[in-house]
């Protein structure tokens, strides 16, 4: 334990490394933890991967230079944004629901994007912000909660899965990271949710959603969020808000995940694509949903002077 | 008000110039404007002068128009090949060309080159008084002239025969001109100018190719060097161009002008001309899922019913 | 803008309510004086010379005109143009795209436009082009329109578009 805490009471990589260094010894580069592949997450038994970094004098800021739209239209390296992601607890459990669009300026670069992380059977991460940082860093995170497992003879609680990924982002703060991320499972204590985004801020709470179409997604939210909601209602609740952000936000949309995290794990509800819930809904007879498409105009067809039937 | 506009003064408005500008600082930036990358050519053969033009029009990276005219009419015996700004190009060459209309009438006489190239680079570089109506540039003094110093994109070859015989002029966007015997511009200047550097030679005569087939330099080897015509040789440039250059391609356009008569030679080449699709990719009838459909007959029913009644009085 | 003369001005939305207008009062101005309709060609060239005349500061507008031309004859022929915001005029024989959707409408439209297509199959060529370009593009969408202009009829149909 006291090992651990070492590692962590230093935010910077440089000396996490220079500690993991110290722990293990210069010239064991063969660790125990290095008999199978790394696969792609550098050296492990330096506790933390490390990368390589543009030798340039601020790599960070030339980083931006290249691939911040935002400061410069025209840069050349757009880096995929836009995204809507939610997730609430209530009494049944956690519900997770996201969007599935990923945009590279106005190009829809793909409308199949998974955005919720599998981290294990227990715990789901969502992604919005850099598709690669949050895939790369929860796949990591992944690898964690397993040796945690293996050493404490427990799972991991879903508080210490997010403080984990949350210290490790924020040692890489300012380094040009952008993630917004929910840490959703079932522990010990019950259904959590921890917001973990790479400024380094972490909150636990009932109620979130992350991404351009958030504020669309908390107006269905919070107007429809109570403890009480039952399985059925609950997803519903998921997909009505995902949908309004895919309708309203230009760089959310295409199909909407849902996933429900319950006592035995997490479970893969559904793939609803978003003009089809706008037109016919969820489906026939699926409960909670009210039947018939969601969109507005399609429940108004016929009934006001602006819009007669088809 | 917008409607206002159409009775005001000649030349350019600049009423949108300060809402742009604000745009563009809040991170809205401008359409791109069609540009011509552009391979353009002229030299003199023994008769004469011969253009020669690519036909790519290109907005940015996008190819806009495939096929575009690039040689624009002047005068009967005389033309201009334009690259730069493509709206900048089709403009001012119609502004000169009616101005040269007016100076013929005017003088009575068959216009002259010269002064088509006069009147263009002055009017690049230029000098209309200042408009009164809009800012002044702080450093203006009250009259002095607006110059657009390379602000209108217009790279131009002008070529024609009048009565001091075959001329060619090349006009830069800033307004400096020259005279050559053998010219090129645009993106593939250097490419046509290499093809013109090698084998061009004083007093070329010209082989205008009425019998099919027409010299296709993709598939034929150029023409034997001791004997180079110049209208090969415009070809040969103008390839060089479309082969080598990204900002031009597609066709060859040439206009061969002798003291006699000019004779524009639209798609002399076509090179690179689209085969016809494997495949037909038509959709069954009905594919498309319509939410809503109006029908307005354009075919005006007239039905003349005749009303009997009394006869009007007419007396 | 006419029975037979349509045109798309996408861009912004300001510039679109002003230029709408502005055509609409030039062309009313020119049937008034010609005591004719305008041509679709005549009326290309109206709508480039109205947006050079603002070649320092010009409208953010991308003009698409559509139309039937009468030749000497007396039959229909149809025609297509478009312009650059600064009024360069592109007369294609195949197809004209502008907007925001335009690179990816350029790709669609090579690859299904084919020569000599009866409106129908025009139509939903036409209709299969902008649906498919537009899901591409994070701007544009929420529904389409397709007008089909022939020489005695003009559908116009709203088209079931993704709603995302």
């Amino acid at each position: 334990m006291n090992s651990f805490l070492t590692r962590y009471s230093s935010t910077s990589p440089d000396a996490d490394i220079r500690k993991a260094k110290e722990l293990y010894g210069e010239d064991e580069e063969v660790s125990e933890m290095m008999w199978g592949s790394a696969g792609g997450f550098g050296n492990l038994a330096k506790g933390v991967p490390s990368f390589k970094i543009p030798a340039v004098a601020d790599p960070s800021s030339f980083l931006r230079m290249h691939t911040d739209d935002h400061a410069d239209p025209s840069c050349r390296i757009k880096i995929k944004h836009g995204t809507t992601t939610l997730a609430f607890r209530y009494k049944g459990g956690v519900i997770v629901a996201v969007d599935s669009r990923a945009t590279a300026g106005s190009y829809v670069a793909s409308g199949t994007v998974k955005k919720v992380i599998e981290i294990n059977p227990y715990l789901l991460g969502t992604m919005a912000g850099g598709a690669a940082d949050c895939q790369y860093w929860e796949t990591y995170l992944g690898i964690q909660c397993r040796l945690h497992e293996l050493r404490n003879r427990e799972r991991i609680s879903v508080a210490a899965a997010s403080k984990y990924l949350s210290n490790l982002v924020y040692s890489y703060k300012g380094m040009g990271l952008s993630m917004g991320t929910m840490i959703c499972g079932w522990d010990k204590t019950g259904p959590a949710i921890f917001y973990v985004d790479s400024d380094g801020s972490r909150l636990k709470g009932d109620l979130f959603s992350v991404g351009s179409g958030s504020t669309f997604a908390y107006g269905v939210l919070d107007q429809g969020y109570k403890w009480d909601l039952t399985d059925e209602e609950a997803h519903e609740l998921g997909r009505r808000s995902i949908y309004a952000a895919g309708h309203r936000d230009a760089f959310s949309g295409n199909t909407v995940n849902l996933y429900h995290v319950q006592q035995d794990g997490w479970k893969f509800i559904g793939n609803y694509d978003v003009s089809e819930l706008h037109y016919n809904g969820p489906g026939d007879n699926v409960p909670g949903a009210p039947g018939g498409g969601y969109g507005y105009d399609i429940r108004v067809e016929g009934r006001s002077s602006s819009n007669a039937p088809a | 008000m917008a409607t206002a506009s159409v009775y005001k003064g000649a030349g350019f408005d600049f009423s949108n110039e300060v809402r742009n500008t604000f745009l563009s600082e809040r991170g809205i930036p401008l359409p791109k404007a069609t540009s011509t990358g552009t391979t353009i050519v002229g030299c003199l053969f023994k008769d004469g002068i011969i253009l020669g033009a690519d036909t790519r029009a290109t907005e940015g990276p996008i190819v806009a128009d495939k096929n575009c005219e690039k040689i624009h009419f002047i005068t009967d015996n005389i033309r201009c090949c334009g690259a730069g700004t493509a709206a900048d190009t089709e403009f001012t060459t119609a502004l000169i060309s009616s101005n040269m209309e007016l100076h013929a009438l005017s003088t009575g006489r068959k216009p002259r080159v010269v002064t088509a190239m006069t009147m263009l680079k002055q009017m690049l570089f230029r000098l209309v008084p200042q408009p009164t109506h809009y800012h002044r540039p702080p450093s203006s003094i009250a009259p002095f002239p607006y110059r657009y110093q390379g602000h209108i994109g217009a790279a131009l070859v002008l070529g024609g025969v009048d009565a001091t015989g075959p001329q060619l002029f090349t006009i830069h966007p800033h307004g400096s001109t020259d005279k050559l015997p053998y010219v090129t511009m645009g993106s593939g200047s250097l490419a046509a100018m290499a093809v013109f550097e090698a084998k061009w030679q004083p007093n070329m005569e010209v082989r205008i190719p009425h019998a099919h087939p027409l010299p296709t330099y993709a598939h034929s080897p150029p023409p034997p060097p001791q004997r180079a015509e110049a209208l090969d040789l415009v070809c040969a440039a103008i390839s060089a161009g479309i082969f080598n250059d990204l900002g031009s391609g597609s066709n060859v356009d040439a206009c061969v002008i002798t003291a006699s008569h000019t004779e524009m030679l639209r798609n002399l080449v076509k090179p690179n001309e689209r085969v016809q699709k494997e495949r037909s990719y038509q959709f069954r009838r009905g594919t498309t899922a319509i939410k809503k459909e109006s029908i307005r007959s354009l075919i005006v029913d007239e039905d003349v019913t005749s009303i009997t009644g009394e006869a009007m009085d007419i007396s | 803008m006419s029975d037979r003369i349509y045109l798309g001005l996408p861009g912004l939305a300001t510039d679109v309510t002003t230029l709408k207008e502005v055509f609409r009062y030039r062309v009313n101005m020119y049937t008034i004086k010609e005591e004719r309709e305008i041509e679709p060609e005549t009326f290309a060239h109206l709508v480039s010379s109205t947006l050079y005349e603002k070649r320092f500061g010009p409208y953010f507008i991308e003009p698409v005109m559509a139309g039937l031309e009468k030749t000497p004859s007396g039959a229909y022929k149809p025609f297509i143009a478009a312009t650059d915001l600064i009024g360069c005029l592109n007369f294609a024989k195949d197809f004209v795209v502008a907007g925001t959707a335009s690179t990816k409408l350029y790709g669609v439209a090579e690859g299904l436009w084919e020569p000599d297509l009866e409106p129908e199959d025009l139509f939903e060529t036409c209709a299969q082009t902008l649906l498919n370009a537009v899901d591409r593009d994070a701007y544009s969408g929420w529904g389409a329109e397709v007008h089909l202009i022939t020489k005695d009829k003009v559908i116009k149909r709203t088209l079931k578009g993704r709603m995302d």
